[in-house]
């Protein structure tokens, strides 16, 4: 009979259901969420999920394949990290905007277009702060020079 | 009557499959509720107080089914670590703002390597704070600076078919919640299926099976309960009667090192295919971000090398 381990098929369970957790709401934060970058996180918070089972899997049977694939899990999802941020790099550069919505032209075939003003209507509306305006109301002071009117935000092409 | 009784499950078949159905459900309506959505004239934030509510009796029930491995200390760390990853999660995919999920995305990175400690991976543990959360929280906090410039953007603050995604991810939850808690570990001599599953050849151990097998003469057996890197030594002497010096896998070497050893000795296939990846994903990365720009018609080449760029 081999002495006990401390680490039980229960404490594997416990694993498990964390792991299966942070895989489901990465699963549904891939699913639901419109922004890119959350996107990816979502995708990566999957992987975490996956790597606590694999290193429990690991742990509960005594070798080390589950870290060795977990480390392999690590190099992919760095790879992954480093292409999906220069793909958002790029698509920000072309519509200045992170909404996936907006790439819907690569879309598989036979499923309908989402008309791009669904966004705005779907969106939760912006609840104003209660209170009194913080900002001080300053005094303009002299005379104010000429010069050309510049925006601060210049919106690309 | 018989016949039915066979077919359909026990009340305990069935307490089984609607408790995790209950909590999984709260956590459900929880988490709908706090995604980012527009429910009518429903004020957000009183939508998201009473998910966050739903969500976190959800949680507690889902902390129910964990069980305690035994001493204080790493009963402790381990339901601090496993609440704060699973609520970290939820918070990740329900801010409105990136930078705050990125942020909660950090702490369910950090929670996890603490629950790669408590499973004696203290290498990985590392690995893992240093690869996520030193480079890409890092490097995803930086996108986010260079794109956030208008604030409060629609896409943030609508979820895309929320209540669809909801009920597939927690219906994928709910599958795995009731396969993976129901596996009990019963009482020698068990016959109830979950009984009979605890002493099943399938759930052994390898050390465990080198117990049970160890000592039988047959070569295969030994050649598969050895680490590769310990097969190249000598066979074992044919005498019967001379200790055998078998190694044990775990606790031979100290953690990392025997991380190692099996890393380049078993998986060095593995790691040479790591490195190819990171070295395509490198080659990859640079042709993404400098792309040329296509010689359109009417367009002079000359005219394009010289310029590097044309606008349409």
């Amino acid at each position: 009979m081999p002495a006990t381990d401390v680490f039980s098929l229960d404490v594997l369970r416990d694993y498990l259901l964390i792991g299966a957790a942070l895989f489901a709401l990465g699963m549904l934060g891939f699913l639901s969420r419109r922004n890119l970058i959350v996107m990816f996180l979502s995708a990566e918070m999957m992987l975490q999920g996956t790597a606590l089972s694999l290193v429990a899997f690991g742990r509960y049977h005594g070798n080390w394949t589950g870290q060795v694939f977990t480390i392999m899990i690590l190099t992919v999802a760095a790879c992954e990290a480093s292409i999906a941020l220069a793909l958002i790099v790029i698509l920000y550069n072309r519509r200045s905007s992170l909404d996936v919505t907006l790439w819907q032209d690569i879309r598989e075939e036979g499923v309908a277009a989402t008309p791009t003003s669904v966004v705005a209507e779907e969106a939760e509306p912006i609840e104003a702060i209660p209170g009194p305006e913080s900002y001080p109301n300053l005094t303009p002071a002299g005379v104010e020079p000429a010069h050309p009117v510049q925006p601060w935000i210049v919106t690309r092409d | 009557m018989d016949m039915w009784k066979e077919i359909l499950p026990s009340w305990s078949a069935i307490g089984e499959m609607l408790i995790p159905a209950l909590v999984v459900g709260l956590g459900a309506i929880g988490t709908y509720l706090m995604l980012p959505h527009r429910h009518g004239v429903a004020r957000p934030r009183v939508l998201f107080g009473a998910g966050a509510v739903a969500a976190g009796l959800g949680l507690l029930g889902f902390v129910a089914f964990w069980s305690p491995p035994g001493p204080v200390l790493p009963t402790v760390f381990l339901y601090i670590f496993g609440v704060t990853s699973v609520i970290g999660a939820v918070l990740t995919i329900t801010s409105r703002d990136p930078v705050a999920s990125a942020l909660w995305f950090a702490s369910v990175v950090l929670s996890t390597s603490g629950l790669f400690l408590l499973a004696d991976a203290p290498f990985l543990a590392a690995g893992t704070i240093i690869v996520y959360a030193g480079a890409v929280v890092v490097t995803f906090l930086f996108v986010i600076m260079l794109a956030q410039m208008e604030g409060k953007a629609d896409y943030d603050r609508a979820a895309r078919s929320p209540a669809m995604a909801t009920v597939i991810s927690f219906l994928v939850l709910w599958c795995l919640v009731y396969s993976v808690a129901t596996v009990r570990t019963g009482p020698p001599g068990d016959e109830s299926p979950m009984g009979r599953l605890a002493h099943e050849d399938a759930l052994h151990r390898s050390y465990n099976l080198e117990t049970f097998l160890g000592d039988s003469d047959e070569p295969v057996i030994h050649q598969a309960l050895t680490p590769t890197a310990q097969i190249s030594e000598p066979p074992p002497p044919p005498d019967p009667s001379a200790p055998v010096d078998r190694p044990s896998g775990r606790a031979e070497k100290p953690n990392v090192a025997g991380l190692g050893a099996s890393l380049y000795s078993d998986h060095l296939v593995t790691a040479g295919i790591a490195g190819a990846l990171l070295f395509v994903a490198l080659i990859g990365c640079v042709a993404i971000t400098n792309p040329r720009r296509p010689i359109r018609p009417g367009h002079d080449p000359a005219q394009v090398a010289a310029v590097g760029s044309i606008r349409p």
